[in-house]
């Protein structure tokens, strides 16, 4: 069985938004409502402190304008960035500007969990991850047998998480796996056509599975996609039905 | 992050036993570090709450600095930033901070801190060189900012001032940072609190879950006085 949502933001409205003082724009490009994926659109306005926080679900971050700097020194993220963290990883607090311009994504509804909650602090995921890739730090890979493309990995295949970028030719289809923990993929530049949708920046689907998905076609001036495919940590966590899960729940709504 | 280490002392249950000697954290740490510096509101807490014993080992994160320092690569905004988010992180110990003008050479101060080892006050001596490079602006890759650090906690600066030009603790001190690599710690603060191996600064709280997963409850008089 395969679960597939397509997504264009141009469709979309924008509202503007407020969380603990920190102000944005942004878009709800999926719910979650339906139990399915939950994915957002930002631009936060310049702030040197964000605070610190954590979602229930695994998350993935793409930088696509902007700054946002993590207190790790390795974590100074410039477009195009990529952040993950596993279910209940808290990070932060860190800063954000410049254009900012943020993708979040979630497998499912993930809430919104600051860590000036104490009780909070202990439901952190003690041995979760938190990895970043920027697209700066990465060489392009020649892909064997097809010399019109190239790809890079922010995030390799070997962590778990997996975040890859790809550059297409024009008018070409673009096979997919199966994506078994689920899989975001973004228009990052050009043009695609997702289940006969045709799509810009930053445009998305997100498919989940263990059927393969259509293949995806750039259109005439050829595309940039990434790929985000999680592992199995996306099966963990969720909003249920205690007390972490409702707190979070409303705040995320509360900020949305 | 924190991972499970195989890593287990033998007094890891310690104070479920009365009578039984405390249980052991090991902090790796660099004086130049400012998370670090905010990790020590975790030590003390430990201290109360559960009757840790914290022993303080280094962690040299930058041994390509010359013992003169160095200007901070880092642009303005980072740095205020960086005063902003330590203030979040742990308010009470992070309010007096002040972020010294330039990075600053530890291994002096790593000497230093074997020598007041061997004297039976590495705990405080460790607080007063924090402070000293956190809160009063001192360099404390000069010997006198080690020795009036000395001198505060009750040790002989005279005498630390003299091991230190003489070298005495300089091969303990590397030995203790070969030491810090060869087990893998490559973050600081990293904290080995019985089988948990916690990298990274992180909130008390977290600190206490790695415990209470070990079988680990704070002391009873701690629970009393804190419900009280």
């Amino acid at each position: 069985m395969l679960k597939q949502y397509v997504v264009d933001p141009s469709m979309l409205p924008w509202k503007n938004g407020e969380t603990e003082g920190v102000t944005f724009r942004g878009q709800v490009m999926l719910s979650g409502d339906d139990g399915g994926p939950e994915a957002f659109r930002f631009v936060f306005d310049p702030c040197i402190k964000v605070y610190a926080h954590m979602h229930l679900t695994s998350q993935f971050q793409v930088l696509l304008g902007g700054f946002m700097d993590l207190p790790k020194e390795t974590m100074k993220l410039r477009p195009v960035a990529v952040h993950y963290t596993d279910h209940n990883v808290s990070y932060g607090p860190f800063s954000v500007g410049g254009d900012h311009h943020v993708l979040v994504l979630h497998p499912r509804r993930a809430g919104l969990v600051t860590m000036g909650n104490r009780d909070a602090r202990r439901k952190i995921n003690l041995t979760g991850r938190q990895i970043s890739g920027m697209e700066k730090d990465t060489e392009w890979v020649a892909i064997a047998g097809h010399e019109d493309m190239r790809c890079k990995f922010l995030l390799p295949p070997m962590t778990g998480p997996e975040a890859m970028m790809l550059e297409c030719p024009p008018n070409m289809t673009i096979p997919v796996n199966a994506p078994v923990y689920g899989r975001y993929e973004v228009v990052l530049k050009g043009g695609v056509v997702m289940e006969g949708r045709a799509l810009t920046p930053p445009g998305l689907r997100y498919v989940e599975g263990d059927e393969q998905p259509s293949p995806l076609t750039t259109g005439p001036e050829g595309a940039t996609v990434m790929f985000f495919s999680f592992d199995k940590d996306a099966r963990e966590g969720g909003l249920a039905g205690d007390e972490l899960s409702m707190l979070g729940a409303e705040a995320m709504a509360k900020a949305i | 992050m924190i991972q499970d280490t195989q890593s287990t002392t033998e007094s890891q249950s310690a104070t479920e036993d009365q009578g039984a000697p405390p249980f052991q954290a090991v902090f790796f740490a660099d004086f130049t570090c400012p998370y670090s510096y905010i990790a020590q509101a975790q030590v003390d807490n430990l201290i109360r709450d559960y009757g840790v014993k914290p022993l303080w080992r280094p962690h040299w994160l930058h041994p390509e600095m010359p013992p003169e320092g160095r200007p901070y690569a880092a642009d303005p905004e980072r740095r205020k930033a960086t005063l902003a988010w330590l203030r979040e992180m742990e308010p009470e110990k992070a309010e007096p901070m002040r972020l010294p003008d330039k990075q600053q050479f530890s291994f002096y101060a790593f000497e230093a801190l074997e020598y007041a080892e061997d004297n039976g006050l590495a705990l405080p001596f460790k607080s007063a060189v924090f402070d000293a490079l956190w809160v009063e602006g001192k360099d404390i890759a000069q010997a006198n900012t080690l020795m009036e650090a000395a001198d505060k906690v009750g040790l002989d600066a005279e005498d630390l001032g003299r091991a230190l030009r003489e070298r005495a603790y300089t091969l303990r001190a590397l030995e203790a940072v070969l030491t810090a690599a060869k087990i893998g710690v490559t973050a600081t603060p990293t904290v080995f609190l019985g089988r948990a191996k916690i990298i990274g600064w992180h909130y008390y709280e977290v600190f206490q879950s790695a415990l209470a997963q070990q079988g680990i409850h704070p002391r009873p008089a701690t629970v009393t006085a804190a419900t009280a």
